[in-house]
């Protein structure tokens, strides 16, 4: 996997270089805007993470380029910027992602995996929790190993809660994930699946979390 | 008001003056009929054997105690100073004695007289033989009509003040109308305005002032405006290095093991947690701040919906710090109209604060209700409390209640507080509902005081 950074400030381009060959990227950095169009014209990366104040062309005309010559590797901006129309603008230019400075990360090394995934074919069919694991494909769950007697409906209240695992979900979320756009459901059936997948996922520690008014959250696993 | 004494001053003076004038004309008048009393008496002067006596009828005499302006009281006295005849104890003209004719005012049993003495050449052949003829006539009388003329000269005079002063209250007031109007927009204005001030309507005299105010204005806008793009850029500045920092310690944080290295990499750590924050709220401020507090983008929008969104993005932090962050069920739908970036913000800031100040295991819970119409946002927490000393304060830029020792810049609550006036919202602060912890309170205008709120906003702009 070949990730290509741009950003000029030498120490933040430095971290973020190490931080992601650690995980066993291919990292090139380039610290100027025209410079780094003239690699993105050239090589073929899986991922670039792009400054948008550069020198030499701003982050921006970087992005609008690419795009222009058609190519669709997934693109993180990085901003010292968090002004709603800079926001927008950058989704517009084709953006796949966005990320205010300073931020977290763990959080950017989350979102890297999350775009390297999506820029491969499909993305992957396994969601894993701990020792949790769903096969989103092949509709079934195992917990250690060991299969997991879910109804279809808790299998799909379970898939839910483990793509946003450690967000909270609500209940019109779970609602339409499972019913679809017309069916009316009522809270109490989502209350219901829940309560039950609750009962079968606790003696393993794994815990789905009740927010008050919110929804609910699958807490983070210690190895999550 | 400040009129009436300047002319009740002109007035009394005035009517000093016509006092004397009144004085002096009567005086004239009743000196010379007083001579001509003394000249008839005169005329009646008789010498008979080398005897002078005068020959005044006893009707004459009844006419001369009888007048109407008042009994005349005469003394005719001889060349050496004899008595000849009337009242001998009328008092004697003042010395040096000049002229044929004197005037003179004395008192006569207790009561203020004039007196005219005239000398009289009698015919006996002698020379230096001189008739002295006194009469003499009470003052009340010549007193009394100089008042009645006085009277009337005044009474007009009055009159005429107080017309004059009406009529002159009444166009001062006219003329300066729109000086007040002028006022009162200057006085309804909120702190944030800075708009130029309507020239026209204004008199001819007072639009340089205008002009001159409404360049200062300008300039005072520019430096504003000036002053938070400096912010701004300071702000966006300090990013980078901050995210070179942040990000170089969570390395080095990994790859330290555990120890006294680590446990400082943890406090740098905690550092620049602290400076982000820091550099958030200034840019929530300075983009929360006028000018640019004008509203950029009005929406309307779901109050119940953005608060719940929020709120649902602070649990992961909630449940880091453990505390029971949650929406309450009892929530209402409740249209507002603004800038939903900004009150975003502000909700931002509540939250973290909320949050940031609730001890472990404490509870925090939202709560969007519509109260008589108005859209209200309620946060209550069962933390430490804000004393009541202390919460007017804690509106104020990098004030911080001391003792919660809890990270922060004290910048949280201004920024909601400008966000809130943007909006013509009210916080208030109270103590939560079992006596303990804080409730903040976010009640937004009616939607339709909204509206028309914005109009003026726009008009103004």
């Amino acid at each position: 996997m070949r990730i290509l950074i741009v950003e000029d400030d030498p120490v933040l381009a430095d971290g973020l270089t190490r931080s992601l060959r650690h995980a066993d990227y291919a990292v090139d950095c380039v610290n100027k805007g025209d410079e780094a169009d003239h690699v993105l014209a050239a090589q073929s990366y899986d991922l670039v993470i792009l400054d948008v104040g550069l020198p030499g062309l701003d982050g921006f005309e970087v992005l609008r380029r690419l795009r222009r010559r058609g190519g669709a590797v997934p693109v993180l901006v990085l901003t010292a910027r968090d002004a709603l129309p800079d926001r927008v603008r950058g989704l517009d230019l084709g953006a796949d992602d966005y990320m205010v400075k300073p931020f977290d990360l763990p959080e950017l090394e989350a979102r890297v995996r999350a775009l390297i995934r999506r820029g491969q074919s499909g993305g992957a069919s396994l969601l894993t929790h701990g020792a949790l694991v769903l096969d989103t494909a092949g509709r079934r769950a195992t917990l250690g190993g060991e299969p997991l007697d879910l109804s279809a409906r808790e299998l799909g209240v379970l898939e839910v809660l483990m793509m946003r695992s450690g967000r909270v979900v609500n209940k019109e979320q779970l609602a339409e994930q499972l019913y679809g756009w017309d069916e009316e459901v009522g809270a109490n059936a989502i209350e219901v699946y829940v309560h039950r997948l609750r009962r079968k996922l606790e003696p393993a520690g794994v815990s789905i979390r009740t927010i008050r008014g919110l929804g609910y959250l699958l807490e983070k696993g210690p190895t999550a | 008001m400040w009129l009436c004494w300047p002319l009740l001053v002109l007035w009394s003076v005035n009517s000093v003056i016509d006092y004397d004038i009144a004085n002096r004309f009567v005086n004239l008048a009743y000196d010379r009929s007083l001579l001509e009393s003394a000249l008839d008496i005169g005329r009646q002067v008789k010498v008979l054997n080398e005897r002078i006596y005068v020959d005044l009828p006893e009707i004459a005499v009844q006419m001369l105690q009888s007048r109407e302006s008042g009994r005349l009281y005469y003394l005719v006295t001889g060349p050496d100073n004899e008595y000849i005849t009337g009242e001998p104890d009328l008092p004697p003209p003042p010395d040096p004695f000049s002229g044929r004719v004197n005037y003179y005012d004395d008192g006569y049993h207790g009561k203020p007289v004039r007196v005219v003495a005239l000398h009289l050449p009698l015919e006996t052949g002698k020379s230096n033989s001189l008739v002295m003829v006194q009469v003499a006539e009470n003052r009340a009388a010549r007193e009394e009509f100089a008042r009645q003329i006085l009277l009337r000269m005044i009474l007009p005079q009055a009159l005429l003040i107080i017309v004059a002063g009406i009529m002159l209250w009444y166009a001062v007031g006219r003329g300066l109308a729109p000086l007040r109007a002028l006022r009162l927009e200057i006085e309804s204005r909120s702190h944030r305005d800075l708009s130029a001030l309507p020239e026209e309507q204004t008199p001819q005299e007072v639009r340089p002032l205008i002009r001159a105010l409404n360049e200062l204005l300008e300039r005072l806008s520019l430096a504003l405006a000036a002053q938070q793009r400096f912010i701004a850029d300071a702000a966006h500045q300090l990013r980078t290095p901050i995210a070179g920092l942040k990000t170089q310690t969570e390395l080095a944080l990994r790859q330290t093991p555990p120890g006294e290295a680590q446990t400082t990499l943890r406090q740098l750590r905690s550092a620049t947690e602290q400076a982000t924050r820091l550099v958030n709220q200034l840019l929530s401020l300075a983009r929360a701040e006028p000018p640019a507090g004008r509203i950029e983008a009005t929406l309307r929008f779901d109050l119940h919906d953005l608060a719940r969104e929020a709120t649902t993005e602070w649990v992961p932090r909630a449940i880091e710090r453990n505390v029971d962050l949650g929406f309450d069920d009892r929530s209402q739908h409740a249209g507002v109209e603004g800038d939903p970036f900004l009150l975003r913000e502000m909700l931002n800031n509540l939250l973290d604060n909320a949050i940031r100040y609730t001890q472990s295991g404490g509870q925090v819970t939202v709560c969007v209700r519509s109260v008589e119409g108005r859209p209200v946002l309620t946060i209550e927490d069962n933390g430490p409390g804000i004393p009541e000393a202390e919460r007017t304060r804690v509106f104020e830029r990098f004030y911080r209640v001391l003792g919660t020792g809890a990270e922060g810049v004290g910048l949280g609550l201004a920024i909601v507080s400008e966000i809130a006036q943007t909006h013509g919202a009210d916080v208030t602060l109270t103590r939560g509902t079992a006596g303990i912890g804080t409730i903040v309170t976010v009640s937004f205008p009616a939607p339709e005081q909204r509206v028309t709120l914005a109009r003026d906003r726009t008009d103004l702009n």
